[in-house]
C-alpha cells in the first residue's frame, strides 16, 4: 500500500539540523569561555539527536527497546557534558585509580 | 504486517529489522564507553582540552558534520519515496546520499593531513589521543554504513524492494541514522566546546 510523502517535514527537520549545526558553531566563538557554553551546546545536542530519533528513525512508532535505547543515548552525552563541566573536579576525585 | 499497522501504533516494530538493532545497541554501547573515557580525560585535563579544541579545523569538523545531516536526510527521503510507490525518486536519493556519505572520508583524509602539517598527531597530548581514538571509531563505523549503502541501492535498483516490504532499506537508515546521531555528539566534543 502506497503512502502519502513526508518529504516537507523530512526536508524541514534537516534544515533544523543545519541551522542548529552552524548555530552551536557560531555559538562556541560569541560565549567562547563561557560557564554556560556546554549547558547550551548540550541543549542544542540533545535537540539534534532527538530529531533525528524522532523523524528519521521514526522511534515514536518504534518497538518499546528502540525507543528506550536511542533515548538513553542521546541523554547521556548531553548530561555528562553538563555534570563534567559544573563537576570537573569531582568527577576527576572520583575516577581517578 | 501492513506498513499501515505498523504505522498506526497498533504494532510497535523494529525499524529494520531485530538484527539490525542489535547492532546498532552494541555500537551505541561501545561508544557509551568512549565517550565515558572522553569525559574523564577531560575532568582531569579541562585545559588540554580548552587548548585542544582551538588547534582543530572546525571547517573539517563543520564539513563532516553537513555531510552526515545530508546524507542521513537522504536516506529517510529515499525510505519515503519507496513507501510513496516512487522508486526513482528513491533510488535518485539513496545514489545522493552515497555520493554525499563518500565525501566524509575524503575530508577525514584531508584533514588529517592539515592536522599532521601542523604536527597534530595522536601523542601530541590527552585531547588529541581521544580525538583520534573516537573520530577515527567513527569512520570505520562509517565506512560499514557506505559498504551496506552500495549493496542496499544495488539491492533497490535490481527491484529488491517494494513499497510493502522494504526493510533492508530500513535498516541501512537505522544504522546511517544511528552513526549521524552519534557525529552529532562527537562534532561539539571537539570543535566547538572550548
Amino acid at each position: 500500500m502506497n503512502v502519502r510523502s513526508r518529504l516537507p517535514s523530512l526536508t524541514l527537520v534537516w534544515l533544523a539540523l543545519v541551522a542548529l549545526s552552524l548555530g552551536s558553531l557560531g555559538l562556541g566563538g560569541w560565549l567562547h569561555g563561557s560557564p554556560w557554553l556546554p549547558l547550551l551546546v548540550a541543549a542544542i545536542v540533545w535537540c539534534k539527536c532527538f530529531l533525528v530519533a524522532r523523524r528519521f528513525i521514526e522511534v515514536g512508532s518504534a518497538h518499546p527497546f528502540v525507543a528506550r535505547v536511542v533515548a538513553v543515548f542521546i541523554a547521556l552525552a548531553p548530561a555528562a557534558l553538563v555534570l563534567t563541566s559544573f563537576f570537573g573536579d569531582a568527577i576527576a576525585r572520583w575516577a581517578s585509580l | 504486517m501492513s506498513h499501515a499497522a505498523q504505522m498506526s501504533g497498533t504494532a510497535r516494530r523494529f525499524p529494520g529489522n531485530k538484527g539490525i538493532w542489535v547492532g546498532i545497541s552494541c555500537e551505541f554501547l561501545e561508544f557509551a564507553v568512549m565517550f565515558a573515557l572522553y569525559f574523564i580525560a577531560r575532568a582531569h585535563h579541562p585545559e588540554a582540552f580548552v587548548a585542544g579544541a582551538e588547534r582543530l579545523s572546525r571547517i573539517a569538523g563543520t564539513a563532516i558534520t553537513l555531510v552526515m545531516v545530508s546524507s542521513s536526510f537522504l536516506v529517510a527521503a529515499s525510505v519515503d519515496a519507496l513507501r510513496a510507490g516512487l522508486r526513482p525518486r528513491a533510488l535518485a536519493c539513496l545514489s545522493a546520499a552515497l555520493v554525499l556519505a563518500l565525501a566524509y572520508p575524503l575530508v577525514k583524509f584531508l584533514e588529517i593531513g592539515w592536522n599532521l602539517d601542523q604536527g597534530i598527531g595522536g601523542n601530541s597530548g590527552i585531547f588529541f589521543t581521544v580525538y583520534y581514538y573516537l573520530t577515527f571509531n567513527h569512520l570505520v563505523h562509517a565506512s560499514w554504513g557506505i559498504i551496506g549503502m552500495v549493496w542496499v541501492l544495488a539491492r533497490l535498483a535490481w527491484g529488491a524492494y517494494t513499497p510493502e516490504e522494504h526493510s533492508g532499506l530500513e535498516a541501512l537508515g537505522s544504522y546511517w541514522h544511528a552513526t549521524d546521531i552519534i557525529w552529532l555528539v562527537i562534532f561539539p566534543l571537539f570543535y566547538v566546546v572550548n
